[in-house]
């Protein structure tokens, strides 16, 4: 290796890029990150939930020193009308399993810490550079282009990110991404002082709550809210797919305070103080969407490379972002050794990620996006549960109708048929 | 060769900080940063060294906390950064900071030039300069927009409140630099990357000998917060309400 090139550039600390890179610095690579933002997640954002598997297979126990918020313990998922919210509860009072585990993050403190982890092990972090385009030869990737300044290195692994600029520049990926593809989220940090969130959602110590809701908070179209608690405040935001938003007469911002000012809502929040808000890209397409991943001198990973997993009542990304860095670091690592960072060298790297979980569960849900593509989940389906539970639990006096038939008009109302089709849909997609 | 001194201060950044009900301060979970206008002090002994041959070089006094200020130090161009650091910085005021830098500079080898900020982002007390320059006997001048280096001595422009003086100054001497003397550019991916291979040197701060005593003590500190009459309209017409707000308004005599 020559004084300043790299075995890797890595442009973006976010789970994917700080585990690749960690992974390659222990093996005795010579790594940089490169990050647009001030500081490793500076400019990254999650709803909040990690599921810790993929990572504690990286640094095992790392929830016991990284800053992680709550470990999830209690979940929820609404169907939620204007008037109405049907909920199921569940609480999971099982132990804690390391590798069962998931906990609610804060992408700031978080990416900062793991990133901290990576510097450790030998990676050099540059922060506040953006990466504007890649440096090739003979149609090779072999480096970076930041202003005025071009990096060499063996390999780029491009973890940037949802919204990708790099892509179609490596060559992995020749139509840009549809509306249909992408969604755009928003979130708000409200905080609280301390205990108020463990009395005001019924936690224990250090336990903590996911909550999804689906109808009215994407406006009845295709995305849905989400709560989780953090230590001293709570996170809470909606996600609807782009292509809404262009035909919609709501902006985000609103969806996301009439969510808020929402009756089940507005007195949970009672009290607190905005402390943050943000707005990201989330890449919704399933398998389908994921790019070409490899190429001569280039591999991506992450969200780049759209491992995002929505179904609702599980939201993937960070997960599959670390077992992604986890299957292209072994191709890299492997590529040093042959010194050879070509194509057909770095193709070990799908190799990986195919045997690994990441693509498995990719495919098993692959038709999900498209069952989730369906109006009625989003306006038919909250209406009539809100109706069928306001027959059930009203009383006014007036001759009662049967059980049978305060299920069945909203059913009706519906479509027996329709039910059926989505159930089995629906089924058939998990 | 002669070296240039771009002393700089690692603070707490002011965004960060929060004020609570009570008006306590709290900075527990406050990010730290270089001080705003040490950003373009740097840089002016960067472009100062290089007309001159000369060698710019870093220097800060902080706590434990200060080493991720190195490498931003040195990607701006620098060449090396001198640290004291001590759990006393905290609460060190420009007595004491003054005392720790002189005594470092005095360890520094051919120091022609001391570059000062002429106020830090956090407590803009403007000591620092001149406090140094007492401490060394060297000479002094603050307010600094424009600077020139020429053999043994330099031509300094100094900001008047209506006027512009030029004056010269035997070296070594302190200046205190204003930040419009030169932008500040952002570092450059090449420039990060190389300061990760520059040399940092620690001075101990029992080593410097210097005194931490100082007379001044920090008797307490509290948030402001504004007070507001908390009047809101809710009741009635939306005209109404507009009418009624018009109405106090004017009363309070902002209308």
């Amino acid at each position: 290796m020559s004084e300043d090139k790299f075995d890797a550039i890595i442009v973006g600390a976010g789970i994917a890029g700080a585990t690749a890179a960690l992974l390659l610095a222990r093996e005795g690579l010579s790594v940089v990150v490169v990050e647009r933002g001030n500081y490793a997640g500076a400019k990254n954002m999650t709803g909040g939930r990690l599921y810790a598997h993929s990572l504690e297979a990286v640094i095992p126990g790392f929830a016991e020193a990284a800053p992680v918020e709550r470990r999830v313990t209690q979940e929820r998922i609404s169907l939620m009308t204007e008037t109405g919210c049907f909920t199921a509860s569940f609480l999971n009072g099982r132990p804690g399993a390391p590798d069962r585990d998931s906990y609610v993050v804060l992408r700031g403190a978080f990416d900062r810490w793991l990133m901290e982890q990576a510097e450790a092990a030998g990676a050099m972090l540059v922060s506040g550079v953006l990466v504007d385009d890649l440096l090739t030869r003979d149609g090779r990737v072999c480096g970076v282009i930041a202003g005025e300044d071009k990096m060499p290195a063996e390999v780029v692994i491009l973890a940037d990110g949802a919204n990708s600029q790099l892509l179609e520049r490596a060559g992995l990926r020749a139509e840009p991404v549809g509306p249909r593809q992408m969604a755009v989220g928003v979130k708000e940090v409200i905080e609280f002082d301390d205990k108020v969130v463990e009395d005001r959602f019924n936690l224990l110590p250090g336990e903590g709550l996911a909550w999804l809701f689906a109808g009215l908070p994407s406006g009845g179209k295709v995305g849905g809210g989400f709560l989780y608690t953090n230590k001293a405040s709570v996170s809470v935001g909606l996600v609807a797919t782009t292509a809404e938003f262009m035909k919609s007469e709501r902006t985000i911002h609103e969806l996301l305070e009439r969510f808020k000012a929402h009756p089940a809502i507005e007195p949970l929040l009672k009290g607190g103080k905005l402390a943050e808000y943000s707005g990201h890209m989330v890449a919704e397409g399933g398998y389908d969407m994921i790019p070409r991943l490899y190429n001569d001198g280039v591999v991506v990973i992450g969200e780049a490379a759209h491992l995002v997993i929505n179904l609702g009542y599980t939201v993937r990304g960070m997960d599959l972002a670390a077992g992604s860095a986890q299957a292209a670091a072994k191709a890299v690592i492997a590529a040093k050794q042959a010194g050879d960072f070509s194509a057909r060298s770095l193709a070990a790297y799908k190799t990986f990620l195919d045997d690994s979980f990441v693509i498995k569960d990719m495919k098993h849900y692959r038709k999900f996006p498209h069952f989730m593509e369906n109006s009625r989940l989003f306006n038919e389906y909250p209406e009539m549960l809100e109706k069928i539970c306001a027959g059930i639990f009203t009383v006014d006096g007036r001759a009662p109708a049967s059980m049978l038939s305060k299920l069945m008009e909203p059913m009706k109302e519906v479509g027996l048929l329709n039910l059926m089709k989505d159930g089995l849909k629906g089924a058939r997609s998990l | 060769m002669a070296k240039i001194v771009a002393c700089y201060k690692w603070v707490i950044d002011e965004t960060d900080i929060r004020v609570k009900d009570d008006l306590s301060i709290d900075v527990s979970r406050a990010q730290r940063k270089l001080s705003d206008y040490d950003r373009n002090t740097i840089e002016a002994a960067v472009r100062a060294a290089k007309e001159a041959g000369a060698q710019a070089v870093g220097l800060t006094f902080g706590t434990d906390k200060i080493k991720p200020s190195l490498k931003e130090a040195l990607s701006r161009g620098l060449t090396e950064v001198y640290w004291v650091a001590s759990d006393k910085a905290e609460s060190a005021d420009g007595k004491i900071t003054a005392n720790i830098l002189a005594a470092a500079i005095r360890t520094i080898k051919d120091v022609s030039v001391v570059l000062c900020t002429d106020g830090s982002s956090d407590s803009f007390a403007r000591q620092t300069a001149p406090r140094i320059a007492a401490i060394l006997g060297w000479p002094v001048v603050t307010g600094v927009r424009q600077l020139e280096i020429a053999g043994d001595a330099a031509t300094v422009t100094q900001a008047r409140e209506n006027s512009w003086e030029t004056l010269r100054a035997p070296l070594p001497a302190v200046f205190a630099v204003l930040p419009e003397i030169n932008p500040a550019p952002i570092p450059g991916l090449m420039a990060i990357v190389s300061a990760a291979k520059k040399p940092n040197t620690e001075l101990k701060a029992e080593d410097l000998g210097a005194s931490f005593e100082t007379n001044v003590r920090t008797a307490g500190a509290k948030g402001y917060a504004m007070d507001r009459k908390n009047i809101m309209f809710t009741e009635g017409a939306m005209a109404d309400r507009v009418r009624e707000l018009a109405l106090a308004l004017r009363k309070e005599g902002v209308l």
